[in-house]
């Protein structure tokens, strides 16, 4: 009976194995192609209406926020126009988004970047960044909530955010 | 006296079978658990974490965390007191299966840590203690992480043998009881952090599934169900009854005893309701059958305790009517262990006394019992007069060793017997074909289970509990 349950016990880890590693086989490649059209949403510029800014691609590192939006007005109220946040670093890649602010509201936010080092971390930013979004469009501030599971992605969102809305005088 | 019916030989081989079946099965399940977990972070992609330095040592640190959680979690299903387990591999073996993940489950812990701070600080080009450091301060929930690690620390280290035996039983208890803490403030990082346990994977909802499962197994059978029964039975301290110096019973009342028939040589833990007692828990057998209420007589209890400390010598002072908490029966030792129709009981001291109980209660013909009891002298073997009246009501064989130990050879017999030339067969010549129960200090039970098994007696046969923490 002992030498039964080993064996049991053997076949069953190998096999369980084997299903988790196929299935993984085939997160990776869904995780891919998630991550692909990620960041071709990211370079499309931007939809809503107002000042476009077409510059989607804007992969600097740089630390400070970039404002590429073309501001109406010089006014330190919130300016409407699109303003890309700063470059986050994360251990998973890197972060950085672009808010669309119109008439004193936050109108859309876009991910530039987002972390997709590897495939589990493109596949976490793919599910985080519709949430975050709706929770910042709603809130109309980056202080809203993380995303459970999503820790590090969130924060680097909501930085990036801050940043923008920063440099929009938000 | 319960008579056995012709089957029942056939009966304790088939419950014998079952019970293997049972033990194979969680045997089964456990060793299947931590490749579960890993495998289901494969199925989430975490085969393809290898491709750098940083990402292979982080992706490391990530199963040496899964597998530890797994053992811990195991660890407390363990301790859990489940029926299912108790009655398969008995609260003595599961303890000591329970006690044997410690360490693995540390050091996997302590090399998660390690991975992880130095896979990341990989990952952002800082050293391991500064991605610590940065960790601690900047990541939500982080910092409840290393209060568990050194809570785990804590609880492993007061466990080992030596740092175990200079401190006082309450000590290791408390420190223990920290257990709980240390998992409690593990698990928010693990839901919020990881990014492995993400909102809308399995692995979240299997994790949560087990976390909750070992939650509830917890509070049910160690909580609750110790609550009920100590409610339902209504068990009350009648008298305390010296049997020796240092050794006395303690006789109880209770109700709705018929629902522990059998549970004679089973212990419960015992909680005395009065000041300066209740706080403790003492785990003692049942050294009788208990009787369950006529219509004139209340139902009885009783155990029977040897004086080994503070805590045990207070015990004879209680007054009676003291209301008692109990938690039981728990144990293998009585008829749900037997495996054949022959059976044979060697005990020595206080460990006589399940013993009794156990004869007391357990089916066999005439002639299939063999009891040998241990002791300096005929007033160390504890209950022995109602071990005599048991054994010639029942038609057991009887055998008496006492006399001093032998000085150089340590065996279990007493010198003179040894001196003699008898063996353990020379008492019990069927031994290999009969269950062997054995209760005793656990240095001279050592000695007994070796020539119990030299003589021939499987596993699956010899039954023996240990009674120290």
């Amino acid at each position: 009976m002992r030498t039964r349950a080993a064996v049991a016990t053997a076949l069953a880890s190998v096999g369980i194995l084997i299903a988790g590693w196929q299935s993984g086989a085939h997160v990776s490649e869904t995780g891919a192609a998630t991550s692909t059209s990620l960041s071709s949403t990211g370079s499309s510029g931007t939809t809503s209406g107002g000042s476009t800014s077409g510059t989607g691609s804007s992969g600097t590192a740089s630390g400070g926020s970039s404002s590429s939006g073309t501001t109406s007005s010089g006014t330190s109220t919130a300016t409407s126009g699109s303003y890309d946040g700063s470059s986050v670093q994360t251990r998973y890649g890197t972060v950085q988004v672009q808010v669309t602010v119109q008439g004193g509201k936050i109108t859309e936010v876009k991910a530039l970047q987002l972390t997709d080092a590897e495939n589990r971390s493109a596949q976490i930013s793919a599910y985080a960044a519709p949430v975050l979004r709706s929770e910042v469009l709603q809130a109309q501030s980056a202080n809203v909530q993380t995303v459970g599971g999503a820790t590090i992605t969130s924060d680097a969102y909501l930085t990036s955010l801050q940043a923008a809305l920063d440099a929009a005088h938000f | 006296m319960p008579a056995m019916a012709p089957s029942a030989a056939a009966g304790f081989r088939q419950q014998a079978r079952r019970r293997w079946v049972r033990a194979d099965f969680i045997t089964f399940l456990g060793w299947l658990s931590p490749v579960a977990a890993v495998s289901l972070w494969l199925a989430y992609g975490g085969a393809s974490g290898f491709g750098s330095f940083a990402a292979a040592t982080t992706s490391i640190g990530i199963v040496a965390g899964l597998i530890s959680m797994d053992l811990v979690l195991l660890m407390l299903l363990l301790a859990a007191r489940i029926p299912f387990i108790d009655n398969t591999l008995g609260h003595d073996r599961a303890m000591k299966i329970h006690k044997s993940l410690g360490k693995p489950a540390l050091y996997l812990l302590l090399a998660h840590g390690l991975f992880i701070a130095i896979g990341y600080g990989a990952a952002e080009g800082l050293d391991p203690i500064s991605e610590s450091v940065s960790l601690w301060v900047n990541v939500p929930d982080m910092w409840l992480a290393y209060i568990s690690t050194l809570l785990f620390v804590a609880v492993v280290v007061t466990s080992l043998v030596a740092v175990r035996r200079r401190f006082p039983y309450e000590f290791w208890y408390a420190v223990h009881l920290l257990t709980y803490a240390a998992v409690a403030t593990s698990l928010p990082h693990q839901f919020s952090v990881g990014g492995l346990f993400a909102q809308g994977t399995w692995q979240r909802w299997y994790w949560l599934a087990l976390c909750m499962a070992t939650g509830s197994a917890l509070l049910y059978n160690r909580v609750l169900e110790p609550i009920f029964a100590t409610f339902r039975h209504q068990v009350t301290v009648s008298r305390v009854v010296r049997i020796s110096k240092d050794v006395f019973s303690i006789e109880m009342t209770g109700l709705h005893l018929d629902e522990l028939s059998g549970s004679g040589g089973r212990f419960f833990f015992w909680r005395f309701l009065a000041p300066g007692f209740w706080w403790q828990p003492h785990p003692f057998s049942l050294s009788a059958e208990p009787i369950p209420a006529t219509a004139t007589t209340p139902g009885k209890l009783r155990i029977t305790v040897r004086i080994l400390g503070e805590g045990t010598a207070r015990l004879a002072r209680l007054k009676p009517g003291t209301k008692v908490a109990i938690e039981g029966p728990y144990g293998m030792f009585s008829t749900a262990a037997r495996s054949r129709k022959h059976v044979v009981m060697i005990g020595a001291g206080i460990g006589i006394t399940p013993l009794r109980a156990l004869l007391e209660s357990t089916p066999f013909e005439p002639g299939d019992a063999t009891v040998l009891l241990r002791g300096h002298d005929e007033n160390e073997l504890f209950l022995g007069q109602e071990i005599m009246a048991i054994a010639e009501a029942r038609g057991v064989t009887l055998y008496h060793l006492t006399g001093p130990r032998s000085p150089k050879s340590g065996s279990w017999l007493p010198h003179s017997a040894q001196q003699a030339g008898f063996t353990l067969a020379s008492y019990a010549p069927h031994i290999a074909e009969a269950d062997v129960y054995v209760c005793g200090p656990a240095g001279w039970a050592g000695k007994v289970i070796d020539d119990v098994k030299a003589a021939g007696v499987p596993t699956e046969q010899l039954h023996y509990e240990r009674f120290d923490w």
